[in-house]
C-alpha cells in the first residue's frame, strides 16, 4: 500500500484533505495503468479523473481499508472498459481489419529493426491497438492487466472476484482469440 | 501454437515498454474536484426534485385509492344480488345476433293442386 490505512478511513468519512492525499499518492500509478489499458495517451487523464470521481462517491461502500487497492483497480478497469466501449461505438465505422501496413509492422515489432526509438514505440502501440480492436474489451483488459501490467492471478482474483482456475481459462481463451485475429488478418491476403 | 504464444509474449513485452509513463498535468486536481462538485450538484438537484415529486405522487395514489374505494359501494353490481346482476346483464339491448324467422324455413312449396286440396 502506498498510504496508511488510517488515511483511507479518514477519506471514507468524508475528509476532503485525506481524499486529496489518497489521489496524490495513487494518481501516477493509475495514470500508467490506464495508459496501458486504453492505449490513448490523450484520454488517459480524463479516464483517471473518472476513476477518482467514482472512488469519491463509492468510498463509503468499501468494507475495509485493506481491500482498497483491489477496489481502486476494479474502478480503474471499469472506467477503462466504459471508455473503450464508448470509443468502439464512436469509431466502429472506421474499423477495418489489420491493414497490410499493420501486419508488416508486426514483423518489424518482432524483429526489432533499428529505427528511431520513439517511432518504433509508436508503431508498437499502433499495432497492438489494431490487434486489440479484433477482440472484446474484456479480453483486452484482462490480457493487459496480466501480461502488460504484470498483475498476479491472486491480484486478478480480487479485482474480478473470480476463481484462479476460471481466470486461467479466460486468459488462455483471450490469448487464443488474439492469435486467431492476427492469423486471420495475415491470411486475408497481406502476407 | 507455442511459437504463437512466444510471439504474443514478445508483443506484450514491447507494448509495455512502448507505453509512456504519464505524468499528471497541473490541472489534474482542480479538474478532478470540479468534476466531483458538478456530480454532487447534479445529485443534489436530483434529490431535491425527487423528494417533492415522490410526495406528490404518493398523494395522488392515496387520492385515487380513496376515490376507488368510495366508488365501489355505489355500483349496482355490489348493491344487488347475483340474480339481479344477471338479469340486468341479459337485457334485450345486449342481443347482438338475430335471425329472421320464416314459416317455411326449407323454402319447399307443394304443387298447386295439392295446396288447393288441402285448403278445401
Amino acid at each position: 500500500m502506498l498510504i496508511e490505512q488510517e488515511l483511507i478511513e479518514r477519506a471514507r468519512t468524508g475528509d476532503a484533505g485525506a481524499f486529496n492525499q489518497v489521489v496524490l499518492a495513487y494518481r501516477k500509478r493509475i495514470l500508467g495503468t490506464i495508459s496501458r489499458l486504453i492505449g490513448r495517451p490523450e484520454d488517459v487523464e480524463d479516464v483517471a479523473q473518472e476513476v477518482f470521481v467514482r472512488l469519491y462517491y463509492s468510498l463509503d461502500q468499501l468494507r475495509t481499508a485493506e481491500v482498497f487497492e483491489p477496489w481502486l483497480y476494479r474502478l480503474t478497469v471499469n472506467a477503462s472498459y466504459d471508455y473503450l466501449r464508448r470509443i468502439k461505438r464512436r469509431s466502429e465505422s472506421r474499423m477495418a481489419d489489420l491493414s497490410e501496413h499493420q501486419v508488416m509492422m508486426a514483423d518489424s515489432v518482432a524483429g526489432g529493426r533499428q529505427e528511431d526509438d520513439e517511432k518504433q514505440k509508436g508503431k508498437v502501440r499502433e499495432f497492438m491497438e489494431a490487434l486489440f480492436r479484433h477482440v472484446s474489451e474484456e479480453d483486452r483488459l484482462l490480457l493487459t492487466l496480466k501480461e502488460v501490467e504484470g498483475l498476479s492471478l491472486k491480484e486478478l482474483e480480487s479485482i474480478y472476484g473470480a476463481k484462479e482456475n476460471a481466470l486461467k481459462v479466460r486468459l488462455f481463451r483471450a490469448r487464443q482469440r488474439v492469435l486467431k485475429a492476427y492469423a486471420t488478418a495475415k491470411e486475408a491476403g497481406t502476407l | 501454437m507455442t511459437d504463437g504464444n512466444n510471439q504474443l509474449d514478445g508483443w506484450f513485452e514491447r507494448y509495455r515498454a512502448a507505453c509512456p509513463d504519464v505524468d499528471p498535468t497541473p490541472n489534474f486536481m482542480p479538474e478532478l474536484w470540479a468534476k466531483i462538485e458538478s456530480r454532487r450538484s447534479f445529485a443534489f438537484t436530483f434529490e431535491r426534485l425527487a423528494k417533492p415529486l415522490m410526495t406528490v405522487l404518493g398523494a395522488i395514489c392515496a387520492l385515487l385509492l380513496v376515490l376507488n374505494l368510495a366508488g365501489v359501494g355505489q355500483t349496482p353490481l355490489a348493491a344487488g344480488s347475483y340474480a339481479d346482476a344477471l338479469a340486468a346483464d341479459s337485457s334485450a339491448e345486449r342481443t347482438y345476433y338475430t335471425e329472421a324467422i320464416r314459416d317455411n324455413p326449407t323454402g319447399f312449396q307443394a304443387p298447386a293442386e295439392l295446396r288447393h286440396a288441402h285448403s278445401r
